[in-house]
């Protein structure tokens, strides 16, 4: 299982100064300061945590975390959802509409990531919110989550045996 | 507490100084609405809007350890 590659933020900044961050996972952490996503609006039912941060669960890992700056205690797990499933499709129309992205010289570069959840001890019965994608702009640093309305697709669907 | 008000077919309600919610059709036990709002507004159907919101209280327990065996167990069917 190999995720395809992923410059996450790619914004040019002009401080590449190291940052101290707190997480109660992962206790102190160095982030380079150019990779701090902003989330306009927070994740759903999270709307105070605005800045975050994106780091494989390992090398090569199809898990990746996303930190809160704002709440150390707050990360959520987050995968590709092409491995699991190929056909997953998102109408990102109105959400490029609502956060002003643009496209620059080098189009827009938006990757899809949904929010997994495990439960404790229970690995098998992993499954991924197909309904709630998080889409992340790598040229602004910008990510938002995305509800899909009229959609057969499931918040809970099972990533063990898929495919 | 909620604020309850009785509006009759192409009437609008104002909420603040720039949402205007208007009723567009009523039939039978169903109402159309009509909702103009800034775009940095989030406008969703409450059951869509709790479902994420409530599985993203879930997701968010998540801890490392468990991250660890589930990536151990996808590699395992992999590679069978």
């Amino acid at each position: 299982m190999c995720p395809w590659p992923r410059p996450f933020c790619t914004r040019t900044v002009h401080s590449e100064a190291a940052l101290k961050i707190e997480t109660t996972r992962f206790g102190d952490m160095e982030i380079d300061e150019g990779k701090i996503i902003s989330m306009p609006y927070g994740m759903l039912g999270f709307p105070q945590s605005r800045r975050f941060v994106l780091f494989p669960h390992k090398e090569d890992s199809p898990f990746y975390w996303f930190q809160s700056l704002d709440d150390p205690a707050l990360a959520f797990v987050l995968t590709n959802p092409f491995l699991f499933l190929s056909g997953y499709s998102v109408d990102l129309h109105e959400t490029i509409r609502r956060m002003s992205w643009e496209e620059t010289e080098h189009g827009l570069s938006l990757e899809i990531y949904v929010v997994v959840t495990i439960p404790s001890g229970a690995p098998e019965k992993m499954t991924a919110n197909l309904l709630g994608p998080v889409v992340i702009n790598n040229n602004t640093c910008q990510a938002v989550q995305v509800v899909l309305s009229d959609s057969p697709l499931s918040h809970r669907f099972p990533l063990f045996g898929n495919p | 507490m909620m604020l309850i008000l009785t509006r009759k077919l192409g009437e609008q309600i104002a909420i603040g100084d720039d949402i205007r919610i208007t009723l567009l059709e009523i039939k039978g036990s169903q109402a159309k609405l009509g909702i103009e709002a800034p775009q940095s507004v989030g406008i969703y159907r409450s059951e869509i809007y709790e479902k994420i919101a409530a599985e993203n209280l879930v997701s968010s327990q998540v801890d490392s350890p468990d991250v660890s065996l589930a990536e151990a167990l996808l590699y395992k069917n992999r590679s069978q």
